[in-house]
């Protein structure tokens, strides 16, 4: 066999080196200070969040140009507060808040200023339908009051008798500010000016802050436990035989056998990394459910090996083992229920590509253009990858959605259009529900919480798939 | 340590900048460029995660412009200043994450950071800039933005041996550059690994 050049031998060094699998076996030492650059170069920033974040501050710096602690006040209104007792609040206020009585008329009543501000005050009228704050169990208003410091403020206003509701703390949308109560009932919020921030920094804030949250909150994995987003769900006529068939042919391993909601066997399985879901009827046993079809592609150690088990367990032949062109050796073998079974091994450091599952599902459309559209709009999928002839017939493509791959090619002779069922985890259901349906699917079931702790909703698309649209919330249905 | 008359030189040069930013913050951007490269490297060989270091990236700078007005030159050098910012939104993040130390956060990540490390990782950076186009193109698809080579080719409408091929004088570029003493690869003769036996699985 021919040596791989040296730059194939580095490819494939460095491929190893970032998932940790050490050397490859093929390595030419002269390669070593090629690979130690290479591991320097694994946090090479993006240049486009370089770019994009310049901008950002391009924008704030600018916004930024003439920000005071206190912004200019140019407003006409004047606040006028009922307070029991005034002569008693207007001394607070000039020890608590620095305030200077301007205008001190009849008793009770009477101008202060605080800063550049003039507020109006007086004792209350019940008479005439104007009444204070413990009169009325506290105060609908709160007054804003931009200070030179918060921090001093605040802290020489509860010096004087104010109280804390809300600490003094930088906010989002840059002020620091912080609330108080003075002891007359009337609400103060306390804030200097620290920075002007644009509406993309503080959407950024409040993102980060979310996802946050999120993270915090227990057990809020939106996909159930051991599966990934997308598993396919193959239903057949006899279950159990097609479970069988699963753990003869592939070592599939069998990690719950229950009844479904039809009342057939639900099964689910594991294959390498990837999980599996059996349904269907039992032998001699009436099922209202139709079944469906599903080609997968299956990443196996040993294709052969495997090709051989599957036609022992009563698969026919659709391709012998053979080694293809883009770097896999493959097989593939038709089930008793009319599923294909694309077997491969990857040449390469593992049996699996890298990015790529243990399974995948593989559709074939008529045209793959419109399917990527619809799970582009409808669930948020990525295309990662096309091959197109140049006649345009899609050979192959592959869409990521979460953390699954699904795959495609156009249909072509013995290649025909499948009936596949998805169970598909997204983060909300309810939401991608509607996605779907804006994006042509029909509703088959309304979003509703399932017995198994899974929020499901099910559509069918244009192209005759089946889709569970499920979100993991651990609740049962009341 | 005294400093080289050219490292005071291009001290005298920033503060020229930094004096000019703290009166105007649109200047702030010249010091964005000078500093980017050292802060993203600061932080991603710390968090590790390309994400949790933008995140924080931004954070820093963002800081840094509000607070330009404050810093005071004769305190610290404006870079030891960023990285302290750096150091603490890190440490701001970790506690708000409360205790669990997850993946993100590997312990050898966590230890006191190499200067000299982040240093060579910018100047490397600044290297990549100044590649050929095609062999940039094909560096940074690779290394920042973590494309397969298949993808790249498709991108590039070139083979995935032609991507390989400037994968690799990329990489031969970058060190001939980055370590200029250390002259030109070993040439026939050198001693190759033996294989290692076993298929993998």
């Amino acid at each position: 066999m021919d040596k791989p050049s040296l730059a194939e031998q580095l490819d494939e060094a460095l491929e190893r080196a970032f998932s940790g699998r050490g050397k490859p076996p093929e390595f030419d030492d002269r390669l070593a200070p090629l690979l130690r650059i290479a591991l320097r170069l694994r946090h090479l920033p993006r240049p486009q969040f370089r770019a994009g974040l310049k901008s950002d501050l391009e924008r704030e710096a600018l916004a930024a140009v003439g920000v005071e602690a206190l912004p200019t006040a140019r407003q006409t209104a004047m606040p006028y507060l009922s307070v029991e007792n005034a002569a008693e609040a207007i001394d607070f206020y000039r020890r608590a808040f620095g305030a200077t009585v301007e205008d001190r008329g009849k008793i009770g009543s009477a101008e202060i200023v605080i800063e550049n501000s003039t507020i109006r005050l007086s004792d209350p009228f019940p008479d005439h339908g104007s009444l204070g704050p413990k009169a009325l169990g506290g105060s609908p208003v709160k007054l804003h009051l931009y200070v030179a410091d918060a921090d001093a403020f605040v802290e020489r206003a509860v010096a004087q008798g104010a109280k804390i509701i809300r600490p003094v703390e930088d906010q989002l949308h840059g002020d620091r500010s912080g609330q108080l109560a003075d002891p007359f009932g009337h609400v103060w919020i306390i804030a200097t000016r620290n920075q002007v921030v644009s509406r993309q920094e503080m959407q950024r804030r409040s993102n980060r802050i979310l996802i946050e949250e999120l993270e915090k909150m227990p057990g809020h994995d939106p996909i159930r436990k051991s599966f990934r987003t997308i598993t396919p769900y193959m239903i057949a006529q006899d279950g159990p035989a097609l479970l069988e068939f699963a753990k003869q042919a592939f070592g599939a391993e069998e990690t719950y056998r229950g009844t479904g909601s039809a009342g057939g066997l639900h099964a689910e399985v594991r294959i390498g990394d990837s999980m599996l879901m059996i349904g269907g009827g039992f032998p001699g046993k009436e099922f209202r459910v139709t079944p469906t079809t599903t080609a997968l592609h299956i990443y196996v150690k040993d294709t052969d090996a495997v090709y051989q088990r599957a036609l022992k367990a009563g698969a026919t032949s659709t391709n012998e083992p053979a080694d293809m062109e883009y770097g896999e050796r493959s097989a593939g073998v038709k089930d008793k229920a009319g599923n294909y079974w694309y077997i491969a091994t990857h040449k390469g450091p593992r049996y699996v590509p890298k990015d790529l599952n243990d399974v995948q599902v593989y559709l074939h459309p008529h045209r793959a253009d419109p399917v990527i559209k619809f799970l582009q709009r409808a669930f948020g999928g990525h295309e990662r990858a096309r091959y197109a002839s140049p006649d345009g017939v899609v050979h192959h493509a592959q869409v990521q959605i979460g953390t699954s791959v699904l795959e495609m090619g156009e249909a072509h002779g013995a290649y025909q259009p499948t009936s596949t069922m998805f169970y598909l985890y997204v983060p909300d259901a309810d939401a991608a529900y509607r996605s779907a349906l804006a994006a042509g699917a029909s509703s088959l079931e309304e979003p509703a919480d399932q017995p198994w702790g899974d929020r499901v909703a099910t559509v069918k698309d244009a192209f005759g798939n089946t889709w569970n649209i499920a979100t993991h919330t651990g609740a049962k249905p009341a | 340590m005294a400093s080289t008359p050219k490292a005071s030189r291009v001290r005298a040069d920033e503060r020229g900048l930094l004096e000019a930013a703290q009166r105007d913050p649109a200047g702030f951007a010249a010091l964005y460029e000078l500093h980017f490269d050292r802060v993203y490297m600061f932080i991603v060989r710390r968090v590790g995660n390309r994400d949790v270091a933008e995140d924080l990236t931004a954070d820093v700078f963002h800081r840094a412009l509000a607070n330009l007005r404050n810093f005071e030159w004769r305190d610290v050098p404006f870079e030891a200043w960023l990285l302290r910012i750096a150091a603490n939104a890190i440490h701001d993040r970790r506690k708000r994450k409360g205790r669990e130390l997850s993946f993100e956060d590997p312990p050898e990540m966590s230890s006191e950071p190499d200067l000299t490390e982040v240093e060579d990782g910018a100047r490397l950076f600044r290297l990549v800039n100044r590649l050929p186009e095609d062999q940039k193109r094909v560096i940074v698809m690779r290394f920042a933005e973590h494309e397969s080579i298949r993808a790249i080719a498709q991108r590039l409408k070139r083979s995935e041996g032609a991507v390989k091929q400037l994968q690799f004088r990329g990489l031969e570029t970058l060190r001939t550059r980055f370590e200029p003493k250390l002259g030109q690869m070993p040439r026939k003769g050198a001693k190759q690994s033996r294989p290692k036996g076993g298929k993998n699985g």
